[in-house]
């Protein structure tokens, strides 16, 4: 097979294990044309990527950014977090004026969950969902998981855990699709308050003792605590959510085995994870960033085959 | 009004014709006889219509219309002719329109508007004052205007010490409260169900916890008065015990459930559809199959279309930003049919006019024609012909459906359809 099942990337539970397996093929040829003196192909030299971003980003901006132009695409950028929204402007008016300017593909992040599916319904682009509310961001779970499977060899077998903010968090229910249809195990762990109350459902595990779960994994995956998506307070204090869920070094030292320390970023050093862990020889969290680079121009480069085709 | 209708068959078990197929000759308004075959002496105009049945009139509790304040959405006239078309003979009318229905002179402006439709509205009046949830609107005046129900249209009441004062000031009165069953604090941003589909969708959810608890709440507050509430629009299988045991006590409550909520599970929103999207919101099989037994034992009075007009712009949005709600007198037949018997059915559509005080008349000679015309076989895709409303929000669009109303024939005046 040598394309995506899928128009767009919507998210992880919309694609096929088979194409998660050629995202990562294109995505370890672009790892190696990104670490050429020239780090350029002039594969999608006519076509326009519009990133439209409604909420805050500066990594993920920055990443897709320097994808699509590795790739040569035309790139235009607009942010704007809801503020068109607020004068009145629809999200469907909004975007279909940017592609009145014959834009190919949307690359959209948005703080309402399911909003690149409505989008979907009703323009003429490929969509690239780059975060939508607490729903997917499914770009992240892809470079997350070629991460594991470029330091562990595979995906499958492995044991996953997830800890922190799992309610608020697209990254984690991304991760937990990505995970289960690659075939690895999936635990997550953070305080009862962070964590759904039907996300066993999902057929993931559910611990609340770090160190338990810390013991179980391969892979632990740190997410920051996300203050902002919280009407109200989840934990009494960030001293009290870095005691019990706060991985530091030794603890790390303490388990039984050697695991693999992974973060979505920004990181909140001190309160996830520790200085000490972040920068130490078991944390991937750089390897991640660059990975992001090479599986967003797969992503990007296999929509826009399938608008040529 | 003088009308020959043919072979049509009777439902109506307050009849002596009922299950049998009859001539049926109205004069004046009036049923004057009912055979096996008239002649048209008079030469009156003849209704013959395929598969014809009749019933008493049917009553709607919860309609919206929009008018005033959004006409956009509706106005009284499309509304009841809606209403009419639908089957529908009598309705409740929400005060979910700007400014809302919290005095008497409101109360008598819509009244004389329509009181000479054919379709007889009842509005229901709001519980307080702007529907604020603050002061207590003027309740006995609204109803010496014509209303006896007192509603802030689907805004809980939070502050129970409100809903108190609210049941013993109606008490002595010929009114009753209704109390939109949704602890707010609990519900948060729920925008949906909570469960494995609103996890999946990363979408806040709706525990079935904060309606059973403000359902709870209510109960002890009705206990403690000994007043007379109505809980519209129950969605859990927790409200349907809580409802029972109250009854079984001997408190005054109804309740009241959408017709949408009997049809539809929460799964249907796995694509984020926003026409799926109501309140109370779609529930799980489990809450369908108890709400269908609370309503074959009598734990659930009445059954209602939750009839609420939205614009396309209220709707064609992203999920969370969407409004609630679907119209549903079009679609209310044919729904309930497809769910249970005819004859079931149609019990469940007239069996809540005697808490409005609307009068029922037996299909029986001398009787005032008070009428539903439907053919309940047939079978089609329910779509946007199927739509009388002014505005097009059907949760049922794009599906099937068994049993159509032809109109109605009410107030010596007949209103058809398609």
């Amino acid at each position: 097979m040598n394309e995506l099942s899928v128009n767009h990337l919507l998210g992880i539970k919309y694609i096929t294990k088979s194409d998660i397996d050629l995202i990562f093929e294109t995505a370890d040829h672009f790892k190696e044309v990104i670490n050429r003196p020239i780090k350029k192909v002039p594969s999608l030299r006519d076509v326009t990527i519009a990133n439209l971003f409604f909420e805050n980003s500066t990594r993920t901006k920055l990443s897709f950014e320097l994808a699509e132009k590795r790739l040569s695409a035309d790139v235009i950028n607009f942010s704007a977090a809801q503020s068109s929204v607020k004068k009145g402007e629809t999200l469907i008016d909004t975007v279909n004026n940017i592609l009145s300017m014959k834009v190919d593909m949307v690359v959209m992040r948005h703080p309402n969950p399911g909003a690149g599916v409505f989008l979907s319904k009703h323009i003429k682009a490929a969509i690239v969902n780059a975060g939508d509310g607490a729903h997917e961001h499914p770009t992240q779970a892809l470079l997350d998981s070629f991460s594991i499977r470029e330091r562990l060899g595979e995906v499958a077998g492995k044991n996953v855990v997830i800890v922190g903010d799992i309610l608020h968090s697209r990254v984690a229910l991304s991760n937990i699709y990505a995970l289960k249809l690659q075939g690895a195990n999936v635990m997550v762990c953070g305080p009862n308050t962070l964590i759904p109350q039907h996300i066993h459902k999902l057929g993931v595990k559910v611990e609340h003792d770090l160190r338990k779960a810390l013991n179980w994994c391969d892979v632990a995956n740190m997410l920051r605590v996300q203050n902002e998506r919280m009407a109200i307070s989840y934990f009494p204090s960030t001293r009290e959510y870095t005691q019990q869920y706060g991985v530091n070094k030794n603890l790390l030292d303490s388990l039984d085995k050697e695991i693999v320390i992974m973060h979505p970023g920004p990181i909140n050093r001190g309160v996830e994870i520790t200085s000490d862990v972040a920068d130490s020889g078991q944390s991937i969290i750089l390897d991640q960033v660059q990975n992001g680079v090479a599986v967003r121009m797969a992503v990007i480069y296999l929509l826009a085959s399938k608008i040529k085709n | 009004m003088n009308l020959l209708i043919k072979n049509a068959k009777i439902i109506d078990d307050t009849s002596s014709h009922h299950l049998l197929t009859k001539d049926i000759l109205i004069e004046n308004g009036v049923l004057s006889k009912i055979e096996d075959s008239i002649e048209n002496t008079s030469n009156y105009e003849t209704l013959k219509l395929e598969n014809l049945h009749v019933s008493q009139g049917w009553f709607d509790s919860s309609v919206c219309l929009g008018e005033p304040g959004f006409e956009d959405r509706e106005t009284l006239e499309n509304g009841l002719n809606t209403a009419g078309k639908s089957g529908f003979t009598s309705i409740a009318m929400n005060p979910n329109s700007k400014p809302v229905f919290n005095d008497n002179a409101q109360i008598f402006s819509v009244k004389s508007k329509t009181q000479h439709h054919a379709v007889n509205l009842k509005p229901i009046g709001a519980l307080t004052v702007n529907s604020d949830g603050v002061d207590l609107a003027e309740l006995y005046d609204m109803q010496q205007a014509g209303t006896i129900a007192f509603y802030d249209y689907k805004k809980p009441i939070s502050n129970p010490n409100l809903l108190k004062i609210a049941l013993q000031y109606t008490k002595h009165l010929e009114g009753f409260v209704y109390s939109h069953p949704l602890e707010q604090k609990i519900s948060g941003n729920g925008v949906m169900n909570e469960e494995k589909l609103s996890t999946m969708l990363g979408l806040a959810g709706s525990p079935n916890l904060a309606e059973a608890m403000q359902v709870a709440r209510d109960l002890f507050l009705l206990e403690y008065t000994k007043g007379k509430l109505h809980i519209p629009t129950i969605s859990t299988r927790e409200s349907i015990d809580l409802i029972r045991e109250a009854k079984i006590k001997g408190l005054q409550v109804t309740c009241s459930v959408a017709i949408h909520n009997l049809f539809f599970t929460d799964e249907m929103l796995h694509d984020f559809d926003t026409k799926y999207k109501v309140n109370p919101p779609l529930r799980t099989q489990q809450d369908i199959d108890a709400l269908l037994e609370g309503l074959s034992n009598g734990t659930i009075d009445y059954i209602t279309s939750d009839h609420n007009p939205l614009t396309i712009e209220d709707k064609n949005v992203e999920f969370e930003h969407a409004s609630y709600g679907t119209i549903g007198l079009e679609s209310a037949f044919g729904a309930l049919n497809t769910l249970f018997s005819t004859e079931i059915a149609i019990k469940l559509l007239t069996r809540g006019k005697k808490h409005y005080q609307i009068e029922s008349f037996s299909i029986e000679v001398g009787e005032k024609a008070n009428l539903t015309l439907f053919n309940p076989d047939e079978d089609y895709l329910f779509d946007k012909s199927c739509v009388f409303s002014k505005s097009k929000n059907s949760i049922f669009l794009d599906h099937d459906l068994t049993g159509r109303a032809y109109g109605i024939i009410s107030n010596n005046q007949i209103i058809l359809g398609k």
